[in-house]
Formats: structure tokens, sequence, C-alpha cells
């Protein structure tokens, strides 16, 4: 996976020589079957599709198509975008034929385009060809770990050490006396044994015709964690995709008591959903200082018939029923009369006593049991001019009220406007005054809906993305082999190599405390004059470990 | 201009310390005449005063330090930066306890956290990984912070409904650490680019790059007849003012904007020569260029001055309303942190042109450089990567939908493709030295961009920070 790339880029700078010649050495172990494979591909695939498949599955490829991505969403970001513009803004900001070619090449939308969606799919196609090419080595590596290091690796492996070892008598043991078996060797793998062992390490002891070794590893699954990356974000983009083929958003505005199935979409067309929601009431509440605090909605949702469901939602908090999300996206005035509460005092006696009131669209309300008042009108922002009333916006900015007093005796009815209007009212002639105490407007709530049926794809890959990220960066497989050697005085020594797939700096340190370790183990039985020493090796006779080991080994 | 020698100062150095310690001192013990005539010692303002001081003195001593190169100087820095760190965490604790949500609100409580994160990652960077200059350069940024937090308004206010999320504190949390992470490999590469050997006058040409770019940003708000326009400020109610919904009311400062074009060419002059030089092959226009830096940073700081004297004071009109408003530089913090970080790199600048020599004997070597670069983009990326999780599940609990492709989405999304496409040629390329440094700086750049840059120059939902 990493081998052939590196010994293509050369080594351009001499600082790194050492981790590239490890690359290429480690690289060594798996250069043979990838050329077997590679042949293969060769002979079995025509040209072209090879071609395309070698094109896309580069490095080269991956790096080129990302920086059109971020080019053209970086495009997106700076010119103004359809969606999020209103038409009108667009034409100030950009000259017709501007425009015009923004709209033909796509570039106020950029990011529904299709182009803009077959890049993102090539990417995926360039990640997936590039996992896939790279893989099967991989998983070769993975799956049949280099167990037992031949002769030219061993050359060639940056960190590693070699420890003579001590003949050291005390083993007398008659499984030992066999020809060929040889003593010191042994000897000099369980004391590496037991180093790794006190580190924390497991060993394996590798036994081949030719050969008699130890290797030691650990988290390997490490080499894969690329793979896993690859796969999160493949997975996120699965989810994308889905949301962008089947997902939608729309709106829909309730008013409380109210309830609705028909969804109005982007585009303004409605959507009819298999259940309604039922607004059981809305409102807001804000801090000392006026500044919005929380917007809340009582939700409902009658499915069949029957209500289902029920939730209080709040901004950050949705409904989900049936895939569907319900989100507080907006809340204000209706520009509609909810209750309008009033003193009513009666206008020519000095004695009457002002009686509190409450009135509703078209309701009436008797006063006493002659006189009866009704509201007839409702204006939320009402302008006088050239002696009418006109209503300028559907917001409660201005607002007036028309009544009707009706009395019995008077045998006629009476307009009454709040606040007087001079001119059209006939306030004067009232046999009630009237003061306003209260004004309830009605209210709305508008509730964002979205389905989003990939968003799972997407949440699953983001976890599994943190889980191969963590693998990436901060697990770290590193191996160990210990073979037996002749040094150059024809005695005993033991070779011990390590290689670490990243962090290597680090590992180096832990190489040199295996090595240590080891020569620890190797030394002699503690004599009574190093004391300190013995402290590791006491517990566990030397030749106890041996035996036991070598028995389970064969 | 030339070149500094080394020069070995004798190692004792005390005179520096005993000064910055009576300044401190002082400057204390006046603080604490004020407190005893208020009776609140333990306030935010006092515990943040407490910390600026505290950063003063390290910034002085680590100056020093970068400068003379006497060791002393950097035990007593390291414990000012602690004092300084505890004052401040005091203050962070303070207004999270008053605020009720942890300190990412609004712009003075974010710079709250990230000087807290800048100081502390000094103390990391110095104990763990032995880059002690680096307090030379972060100190600096720290006090400069911490005044820029005395001008902006910092009342606790009330968190509007779609900001009261845990994820919002998830979200910014993470953010603040991928930034700060982002901002020391930018730190580590640009040492490592010293230490490789890349010629001064490259440096020159990226400050000159960097200060072009911050007036040329500033320039988008020139007004016609040499206006400056800025956003006005609304004083009673401590808020920008509104034209409508998400439209803010820009007020033109008549003339400053011809300040900040004569601004302009001066950062550009040295840009200019040293193009000239390279393209004749002549030494002697470097030795023009610096001289145009110096003479540069001079008008940079006449600049601010005017910009900070003009806003504080006087009203303006406007060209979408009638009438005077009333500005403030808590309306235009990018533009003062965009001023105040010009002068700040070419005075960087001058540092590398006057102390190569020292900055070389002080700084670890290049290959670790080089590693810790890429370790810190290590721990940069997986951090990034939560951020932008953590942003779309809020995104998808707030306005119904994971990825809007807002521009501070994208941005995010493209800080992030930056740095995976380094990650890639790291490691399957084995991009090491040079070029992985200006890749690292290159990420960087955008993680600006994406900071400040969108916020200031895009419009769009995230528009809080």
């Amino acid at each position: 996976m990493r081998a052939p790339e590196n010994a293509r880029e050369g080594c351009f700078n001499p600082l790194i020589t050492h981790e590239f010649e490890e690359n290429r050495n480690v690289g060594a172990e798996r250069a043979l079957p990838h050329v077997r494979k590679r042949t293969d591909m060769a002979l079995s695939l025509h040209s072209a599709p090879r071609k395309i498949w070698q094109t896309l599955s580069s490095i080269k490829t991956g790096v080129v198509l990302i920086i059109l991505v971020v080019i053209f969403s970086a495009a997106g970001t700076v010119i103004l975008q359809r969606p999020m513009t209103d038409a009108d803004d667009m034409e100030r900001a950009y000259s017709p034929t501007m425009l015009r070619f923004l709209d033909a090449t796509g570039l106020t939308d950029v990011f529904h385009t299709r182009w803009f969606v077959a890049l993102l799919i090539l990417v995926s196609i360039s990640i997936i060809a590039a996992s896939v090419q790279r893989f099967p080595n991989a998983w070769r590596y993975f799956a049949r770990p280099y167990k037992s290091p031949d002769e030219s690796f061993r050359r060639a492996l940056p960190t590693q050490a070699v420890i003579a070892v001590v003949n050291n008598p005390i083993v007398n043991n008659p499984i030992y006396n066999n020809p060929g078996f040889n003593n010191d060797e042994e000897q000099g793998l369980s004391a590496a044994e037991r180093a790794f062992k006190h580190l924390g390490l497991k060993t394996e002891r590798i036994v081949r015709p030719d050969s008699f070794s130890l290797f030691s590893e650990r988290n390997r699954i490490s080499e894969m964690a690329v793979y896993i990356v690859h796969a999160s974000l493949l997975l996120i983009f699965t989810g994308f995709i889905v949301d962008s083929l089947y997902g939608w958003r729309g709106f829909l505005m309730l008013s409380p008591g109210t309830a609705s199935n028909q969804i109005e979409m982007k585009n303004g067309s409605m959507r009819t959903i298999p259940f309604s929601i039922r607004c059981d009431g809305t409102g807001e509440e804000t801090y000392a200082d006026g500044s919005p605090k929380k917007y809340w909605s009582k939700l409902s949702v009658v499915d069949g018939g029957r209500e289902t469901s029920r939730k209080e939602i709040v901004v950050n908090d949705p409904l989900v029923y049936q895939g569907l999300r319900f989100y507080q996206a907006s809340y204000g005035r209706t520009g509609k009369i909810d209750q309008l509460i009033l003193d009513a005092t009666p206008a020519n006696s000095t004695t009457g006593t002002a009686q509190e009131i409450t009135l509703a669209m078209n309701q009436t309300v008797a006063l006493d049991p002659d006189t009866s008042v009704q509201l007839v009108d409702f204006i939320p922002d009402f302008v006088m001019q050239d002696g009418r009333i006109y209503a300028r916006s559907k917001d409660i900015v201005n607002p007036a009220v028309h009544m009707v007093v009706t009395s019995k005796k008077a045998h006629g009815s009476v307009n009454v406007w709040l606040p007087p209007m001079p001119g059209i009212d006939e306030n004067a002639s009232s046999p009630y005054t009237f003061d306003p105490k209260d004004l309830k407007t009605g209210t709305y709530t508008g509730l964002q809906v979205s389905h989003e049926p990939g968003q799972w794809a997407v949440w699953a890959g983001v976890v599994l993305m943190a889980i191969g990220l963590t693998f990436v960066f901060y697990v770290v497989h590193m191996r160990f082999w210990v073979v037996p050697v002749r040094d150059a005085q024809g005695g005993t020594a033991l070779w011990v190599g390590g290689t670490a797939n990243r962090n290597r700096d680090a590992f180096e340190l832990k190489f040199k405390t295996v090595v240590e370790q080891i020569r620890k183990e190797l030394q002699p039985e503690p004599a009574a004059t190093a004391p300190a020493d013995a402290t590791t090796v006491s517990g566990t006779s030397v030749s106890r470990t041996v035996s036991r080991t070598t028995i389970a080994g064969r | 201009m030339a070149r500094a020698k080394v020069e070995q100062q004798p190692a004792t150095g005390t005179a520096l310390i005993v000064m910055v310690g009576l300044g401190m001192a002082f400057l204390l013990f006046m603080a604490f005449l004020n407190v005893v005539k208020s009776g609140n010692i333990l306030s935010e303002a006092n515990l943040l005063f407490a910390a600026l001081v505290f950063y003063a003195g390290a910034g002085a001593l680590y100056l020093g330090f970068g400068v003379t190169g006497t060791d002393s100087y950097l035990k007593y820095a390291s414990l000012m930066t602690w004092a300084g760190l505890l004052a401040n965490s005091g203050a962070v604790a303070h207004r999270w306890y008053e605020a009720g949500h942890p300190p990412f609100a609004s712009i003075y409580e974010m710079l709250l956290s990230f000087v807290w994160t800048l100081a502390a990652l000094t103390l990391i960077a110095e104990k763990r990984y032995g880059v002690k200059v680096i307090g030379t350069v972060t100190m600096p940024v720290a006090i400069v912070g911490v005044i820029l937090m005395q001008l902006l308004p910092s009342e606790v206010r009330p968190l509007v409904p779609a900001l009261q999320s845990t994820w919002l504190h998830v979200h910014v949390t993470l953010a603040m650490l991928a930034y700060a992470a982002c901002a020391l490999s930018f730190a580590l590469a640009m040492m490592f680019l010293i230490q490789d050997k890349v010629k001064t006058e490259m440096f020159l040409a990226a400050t000159s790059i960097f200060t072009v770019g911050i007036y040329g940003a500033v320039l988008t708000r020139f007004e016609k007849w040499g206006g400056l326009n800025v956003v006005a400020w609304d004083a009673q109610n401590k808020t920008e003012v509104f034209v409508s919904r998400g439209v803010r009311l820009f007020v033109t400062i008549p003339d400053l904007g011809w300040l900040m074009l004569l601004v302009f060419a001066a950062v550009l002059a040295p840009l200019v020569l040293y193009i000239l030089s390279r393209v004749r092959k002549n030494e002697s226009l470097l030795a023009m260029a610096d001289r145009a830096v110096f003479i540069s940073i001079l008008l940079q700081m006449l600049a601010l001055a005017f910009f900070l004297v003009r806003v504080r004071g006087g009203q303006y009109p406007s060209l979408d309303a009638d009438g005077l408003y009333a500005t403030s530089l808590a309306a235009s913090p990018f533009i003062l942190s965009a001023l105040v970080g010009g002068i700040f790199a070419n005075l960087l600048y001058l540092l590398l042109l006057w102390r190569r020599g020292d900055l070389e004997r002080l700084l670890p070597d290049a290959d670790t450089l080089d590693r810790i670069t890429y370790k810190t983009i290590c721990i940069a990326f997986p951090l990034l990567t939560l951020m932008i999780a953590a942003g779309a599940y809020w995104a998808n609990r707030a306005w119904g939908s994971y990825w809007n492709w807002d521009p501070k989405e994208t941005w995010a999304a493209i800080t992030w493709l930056v740095y995976a496409g380094y990650l890639h040629m790291r490691i399957t390329r084995g991009w090491r030295g040079r070029r992985a440094a200006y890749f690292a700086i290159l990420g960087f750049a955008v993680v600006m961009f994406t900071f400040f840059g969108v916020t200031y120059l895009l419009p769009g939902l995230h528009a809080y920070a």
C-alpha cells in the first residue's frame, strides 16, 4: 500500500531517507505478491478499462478531484445562491448577462447542480477505487503477518540491534541433550520472551524448517484503520445521496386549535402527509430585556382519526414521527384578533361603574338589558386618508377596532371606533364609552418539516469515522522480531528488529527499552553482588521458563 | 539594514527581571488600592486585569528571552504565565458561573476562552516539547486578546433560543481546540522554515502578502470620497444596528478610507521591492524592502491609532439611512483584530530579521519541528472532524438539516479537505520538510479565512461568530 508509491517518488530530502528506506523494506515483504497480482490484472482486463481504473485509483486523481470540489464549493460561498437569496437581490447583484451565464452554468446553485453531484460521486468512486486497489495488499499484510524475517529484510531494517548471548552453563536439562539443539539460542530466545512478557507484549515462537525465531506485535488492526475511515466517508456520502434523492423539506403553518396534513414545499407545491399535526398552543417567552428566550409549540399527531403522539417542541428539540421531523422554525402574530378586553362605562350617568367585557370577532355581548355591543371589524395596521380607513399591512402596528353598539331604547345602532376616527366614528352618541385594556391577537407557529431518510447513515458514518481516526492517529501497530544469529566471533547473538507504522520516534524509545530488557534478562543468574538488577528476574527461574515454553512451542 | 550578529549577553540579566517585577508590583498595587475602594475583589474585571498584568510581565520576559537568550528570564516568564493562567481561569470560571453557560456565546467570551487556551498551550509546548521560544510569539497575542476584551461589550447576554443547546458548547469547544491546534501547527511550520534555512526575504514576501491581504480586505469597505464603512453600534442596547433582519447598518467614517489606502500602498511597497529584487537580481532592493517594512509598521500603527480614535468618538452619516449614528470598536472586531494582526506579523518579521541567529539557536532542530508539526495536525484533524460533526448534529436539531451548504459549513468542509490532503500527501506520498510545512501554512490560512473571512465577507446563517 505504501511501498510502491514511495519507491516511485524517490528521496528528495535527505531528512527522510531513513523513513523511506524503512517503508521500502517493510514493503519488500509484500512486494512479491503485489507484482504477481498486477500481472494477473493486466492479463484479465482490457487495457482501456484498466487505464480508467488506474487513473481513478491514483492519489493524483483524488487530489485533483478534491481541489475541484474545493474550488467549486468556495465559488458557491462567494456567488449568491438561489435557494438562499431572493430573486430581486440576485438581479440587483449581477448584470442580466452575468446572471444568465451564472444560471446556465449552475453557479447560482452550485450545491444542487448535476455536475457538482457528479463530482461528488466521482470523488466517492475515486475513494472506492483507491481503497479497492490498495486493500488486497493491506489485507494480506493484515491477515498473514510477516513473522519470520529473512536475511535481506534483517539487513535492511533500520531499527535493529544485535545482542551477544553470554554462555550460561546453568541449564542441564535432559531435553536439551538431543543433537543439533543449540543451548545458547534457546536461552537467548527465552530471555527475549521474558523481556517481552515483562513489557506486556505477547510473543509467538516461529518455527520454520530453516529458522527458529520470535515474533511479537501489538495493534495489528491499526493497519486497517484507514479503510475504516474511507468506509465511513462513503457511508456519509451514501446518506447524503439518499437524502438528496428521497429527502424533502417543507413548511407548515398552524394556528392554535387547527390541524393540517398539507406541507408547503420550497417550490410552492403542497405535499400531503399520511397524518395530521394539530397545534394545541404556541407562545414565546422573553428575557427581561425583551430579547427572545424561548419559542414553544404544543403539537399532537392525529393519525387515523386518533391522537397518537404529543409533544411540546422548542427550538433545538423537534417532534419526530414516522421519519418526519417537525422543527420550531418561526413564530408570529397572524394579524387577526383573538380577544379584545375593554372597560365599558355608561356615558350619560355619572354614577355608572365600569364593567370589563371581553369580545371576540363578531361576538355580541350585552352591556345592560337594553344595550349590546358587537365587534365587527379589526384592522391591524390602519391609515386614514381622505376620510377613509385603509389597512396598510397585516402586521399589528397600528390597530383599530370597529364595534357596533345597539340600543333597544334608542331603536338604533351606533358605530364606535377605537381609536376615535374623526368624521367616521359616532363615539359621541354611544350610550357607553369604551376604554381598551388589552388586545390579544392570534398567533401562529411556523414548523419546518423535514424528511431525511439518509441521516442515519450519516451519523453512523460519523461515529465510524471517529473510531477510524482514533485508530489511524493514536493506535500504533508495532512489530518485533528476535532471531538467533552468529556474531562475528562465531558466538551466538540475538538479532532484534522492530518497526512501527507511525510515530516512529516514540517507537524508537520503546525499542530501546525492549533491547535493554532483553539484555537484562540475558545476564547470568544474579550473583550476590548485584541485588538491584536481580529484582526483575527473581520469581521465575530461567530453567523453568525455558522448559515450559519449549514444550508449548513444539 | 545590517543583519544582526549573534550577541552573547551575560547570562545573569537580572536587570530586566527586576524591572518587570517592580512594574508588575506597582500595577498590582495600584489595582489593589482601587479594589479596596470598590470593595469587590474577586470580580471578573479584576481577575482579567491581574491576568493582563501577569501576561504582560511574561510577555516582556519572553521577549527578553527571545532577544537575548538568557535562560533565567524563561523561568520567571513561565512562572508569570502560570500566574496569568490562574487569574484567567478564575475569570473564565467567574464568567461561566455568572452566565450559567460555558463562555462561548459572544466574541468577548470566545476571546476569553481563546486567551486561556493560548496560555495553556504555551505552557504545554514549553514543558512537554521544549519549544521554549514560543512564548515570545503567543504572549503578545494573549496580551492583545485581553486588551481587546476590555473594548468589547462584556455583560452577560442571555442566549437566543437557537443557541440554547448542549451541542453548541460541544461544537464550540471542539472548534476552539481544533483552531488552536491548527494555529500551533502553523507556528511550528514557520519555525521549521526558519530552521530549514529558508531565506529571510521569503518571510518578508509572506509577511507582505499577509498584510496586503489584510488591507485589501479592509478596503472592501472603502466608500466613495475616501470614507470607510463600519457597522453602526447602538450604545444603549449594546448591539449592532440592523436595517432589517440580518442586514446591518453601515456608517461611513470620512477620510479613514484614504488613510487605509495609503497604508495599503505602504504595505504593498515591500512586496513590490521584493519582486523587483527577484526579477533584477538586485540585493540592494531587498535592503530597501526591509526599510519599507519598517515604514509600513509605523504607518500601520498610525492607521490603528486613527481607527481607534475615530471609531470611539463621533457620529457618522450612513448611506442607507438618514441621520447620524455612532459606532464602536465592538461593532468592528474583525477590522480591529486584522489591523493588530498586521502590525504583529510585521513585528515578528523584524524580530526574525534582526535576531535570526538567536532564534536558530533557541529553536529545536528542523527534524523535531517537522515531526511536531505533523503530530499537531494529527491532533487537529480529528478535532476538526468532530467539530464539523457536532455542528451538523446541532444544525439538524436547530435548523432541520444537518448540512445546509451555508458558507461557514462549506468553508469548514474545505478546511477539512485541505488537512485531509496534507495527511494523504504526508502518509502515502512521504511529503516531509518544506512541502509539508507550506501545506500546514496553507491549512492555517484556510482556517483563518473560515474563522474571520467568512464572518466578515460572506453572509450566512452562522452569524454568531
